[in-house]
């Protein structure tokens, strides 16, 4: 669906920003690039809808090369959300949420209704809300306005930088799990930009962790933690290793060593324990995942 | 000060005039703005992308607008001659700045974050500009029209200097006059203009903004210069001698003359008849330009004109102080007469030589000039109007005044008109200045009809007149006058006077009668 080719990018100074950058996002996945500030993640998020123009390599949407699709239509297929929400303030939040249906021409009935369903699903009453301007919103209302504006056209591809990054701790846990649940985000291609290690387990199918510019590691959350190709990547979630283990690994993963316990499969530990099912006895079958990932140990 | 009920008086007898000077300038003003709109909304645009022009094109306009308006309206001049094409130029560039300096500031002012979201989901440059940075630019980019239309208003008052009309030619009219009422005919007009049009524009919000320029071209049609007679020929008179007895009203009076009339500055009317941009003007009878420009002056064969003898007058006080200085003053008297008046100005105002030299070298040749003294007793201040004769009257005096006493001078010429100079000795900013007989009788002592007809427009008669009312009223004196008679005068180029057979003002009339 996406397919990023050695990209690489040099400031104006000449330092570079991107070095070689390689990954590939299929349909329906949530890849988290993931960083601290400075590592380039931004950078590479934006040179997948050409804000800015790598200086080497390739980028696929949809199997095609950006550089031949005409650079609205691109766009205008990619939902795009700012951290700073970036909200048309002369606009309504009706007119903001509607308005790419309004740039690929859709009639006014159409964008209407749209526009409707769209702040139903996202707890925004259209009686309080739909000619209310951004200022007289939370900043909470103005992310899900931002939301709702990329999703307004229904594009295949979301690209998120920080969606949630202005928000405070609460308002953004709750935002964040509305997002989960959502059913419009269920099918779509997704890459998301966060410096935030929850977000990351919590969101994404796949991480790709990046530091200076470079790819360390791409792979998904139980790979990076157990499987780390170098001491940055090992390094990097030990802080918070406890509970990132419990919200990567799946019942699927440690199966083997559940031999009584039935439960649902796609459930992660840390939900299974939230749920209420035998604490000692999961906890005791990721620390045998963990021996036997270090027995065949790839660090 | 005049009672309150003779300036309703005033409005009700001028109210043609009023309305019609008040539409010329709403023109002018909107015209011009309209001109300004059109080319510095697209500039300013232009410029937010172009950062290295943008500091080019905001500094060119920005020195525009330094350059005193008076001054720019004579720029234009040679370029554009006189009448309303020169004044809209002149207006367009001070209006040019604060359009295009806010439309630059409201359109890079608009939040990145904006310009990033509204580009990342795919709109073209043209979408991003109308639909977002022009609207977010708006408020801003209002407040520089608001801006240049206040601008507008007041600099369209400069405008009957150039014979373009509107508002100024009360307000300058009344300046040269000592007329307050006609002062305020005008100004407060003009004043209105702006603080209507000011509140108005501040109306004026996002969604309206496309009747704006509706608004502006209605506006802008009010310009339409009125045209009471369809002469053959175009007079060019001042605003001064618009409004006076002695001048077109006497002349229409009188005379019975009727010609198609533009308001003009005396500074730039000799040229214009030259450039046959006007062919009749209000000249003064000693002034270098007529030398200059072959003029020839029509005859007063009705003698509507007063005779116009300059003489210092000097505030009594300053008399008492220093005795002295009244026989060093009088000592010019009898010396110059009309046609030595119009070469020593002909001198200065053509020839472009110093006022200094040339009255250094008057009194040398009159054997008149002496050293300057230590200059320790005390310090005279003299005055002089802005044109001609001033300039090398106050210079001769400097020079006897501090040749012959031990007073020390100081000079303060460019008083704008009678009124400014005349109020500058009453409040003894200066000590005195060289008046004429006839603007003492007809501006400042503002004499009835009976005591004009019982002075009979001759000169010693006015000029004791005028002398002792000057000392009862103000305890102001009449010293001796120098000579010469600097009167109003009609003048014409001599070849089309030649042509048309016109002598007196009489001829003159007559040839507007039958053609």
């Amino acid at each position: 669906m996406i397919k990023l080719e050695n990209v690489s990018k040099s400031f104006a100074n000449g330092k570079p920003a991107v070095s070689a950058v390689s990954f590939e996002v299929n349909a329906g996945e949530t890849l988290i690039l993931l960083g601290t500030s400075g590592s380039g993640k931004t950078t590479t998020l934006r040179m997948i809808n050409r804000l800015i123009l790598p200086d080497s390599g390739r980028i696929y949407v949809n199997g095609d090369a950006v550089e031949t699709q005409r650079l609205e239509s691109l766009r205008r297929g990619i939902g795009y959300v700012l951290q700073y929400h970036g909200l048309f303030p002369h606009y309504t939040v009706g007119e903001n949420i509607g308005v790419v249906p309004g740039l690929l021409k859709w009639d006014a009935s159409r964008i209407a209704s749209r526009v409707a369903s769209l702040m139903e699903k996202l707890h925004l009453p259209v009686s309080d809300y739909l000619h209310a301007y951004p200022h007289q919103l939370s900043g909470g209302q103005q992310q899900r306005v931002g939301l709702a504006r990329a999703l307004a056209a229904d594009p295949p591809v979301l690209l998120m930088d920080e969606p949630f990054g202005a928000l405070d701790p609460v308002t953004r846990a709750s935002v964040r799990k509305e997002f989960r649940a959502l059913d419009e985000i269920q099918h779509k291609t997704i890459i998301m930009v966060t410096h935030d290690v929850q977000e990351a387990f919590e969101l994404g199918t796949h991480i790709c962790l990046m530091d200076k510019g470079k790819v360390q590691q791409t792979g998904t959350p139980a790979t990076l933690l157990f499987s780390p190709a170098n001491a940055f990547v090992k390094s990097f979630f030990d802080e918070h290793r406890f509970v990132l283990e419990l919200k990567a690994l799946t019942l699927a993963d440690i199966r083997p060593w559940l031999a009584t316990l039935n439960g649902d499969d796609t459930l992660t530990v840390w939900d299974a324990i939230a749920a209420g099912m035998p604490r000692n006895t999961l906890l005791d079958a990721v620390d045998q995942y963990r021996q036997s990932k270090h027995m065949h140990g790839t660090s | 000060m005049e009672p309150a009920n003779s300036f309703i008086d005033f409005l009700q007898q001028e109210s043609g005039k009023i309305l019609e000077q008040t539409l010329q300038h709403i023109g002018l003003t909107f015209i011009s703005l309209l001109i300004a709109v059109v080319i510095g909304v697209p500039l300013g645009i232009a410029i937010s992308r172009k950062p290295k022009m943008a500091a080019a094109v905001l500094g060119f306009a920005g020195i525009l607008q330094t350059i005193p308006s008076i001054a720019l309206l004579g720029f234009m001049i040679p370029l554009l001659g006189i009448g309303p094409a020169p004044a809209i130029v002149a207006l367009f560039l001070y209006a040019l700045l604060p359009i295009v300096r806010n439309t630059y500031t409201g359109i890079t002012q608009v939040d990145p974050a904006i310009i990033e979201a509204a580009t990342g989901i795919g709109m073209s440059a043209r979408q991003l500009l109308f639909k977002v940075q022009i609207p977010l630019a708006m408020p801003v980019l209002l407040a520089g029209i608001r801006t240049a239309t206040v601008i507008n208003v007041g600099v369209a008052t400069l405008a009957a200097y150039i014979a373009a009309g509107g508002l100024g030619e009360f307000i300058f009219g009344g300046i040269a006059l000592n007329n307050t009422n006609m002062i305020l005919a005008g100004a407060i007009p003009a004043a209105l203009l702006a603080i209507i049009f000011d509140w108005g524009l501040s109306r004026i919000r996002f969604r309206k903004v496309l009747l704006m320029p509706l608004l502006i071209l209605v506006l802008s049609s009010f310009y339409l210069l009125p045209d009471f007679y369809g002469s053959k020929l175009l007079a060019g008179f001042t605003p001064e001698f618009m409004g006076r007895n002695d001048g077109d009203v006497g002349l229409k009076k009188i005379y019975g003359l009727k010609i198609r009339t533009v308001v003009i500055s005396d500074m730039i009317m000799y040229k214009a008849a030259f450039d046959k941009k006007v062919d009749v003007i209000s000249g003064s009878s000693t002034d270098g330009r007529v030398k200059a420009y072959d003029l020839q002056v029509l005859q007063d064969d009705k003698h509507i004109f007063p005779p116009y003898y300059a003489a210092p007058i000097v505030r009594q006080d300053v008399l008492d102080k220093y005795p002295e200085l009244e026989p060093v003053l009088n000592k010019l008297s009898g010396t110059i007469n009309d046609s030595i008046m119009t070469a020593l100005n002909y001198r200065v105002d053509i020839l472009k030589q110093s006022p200094a030299v040339v009255a250094k070298e008057f009194l040398e040749a009159h054997h008149l000039l002496q050293s300057p003294g230590p200059g320790t007793k005390g310090t005279i201040r003299i005055g002089a109007k802005l044109f001609g004769d001033g300039y090398i009257l106050v210079n001769i005096y400097k020079l006897l005044v501090e040749g012959y006493t031990d007073l020390h001078v100081e000079t303060k010429t460019g008083l704008g008109g009678t009124k400014i100079c005349f109020e500058a000795l009453t409040n003894a900013q200066i000590d005195l200045y060289p008046e004429y007989t006839g603007t003492g009788l007809l501006v400042i002592l503002q004499a009835p009809p009976s005591t004009l007809d019982s002075l009979g427009g001759q000169a010693d008669k006015v000029y004791n007149y005028v002398a002792d009312a000057f000392q009862q009223r103000y305890h102001i004196k009449w010293l001796a006058p120098v000579g010469f008679n600097n009167t109003y005068a009609l003048m014409m180029r001599r070849q089309q006077a030649g042509t048309l057979q016109i002598k007196t003002i009489s001829d003159l009339t007559k040839y507007l009668q039958w053609n």
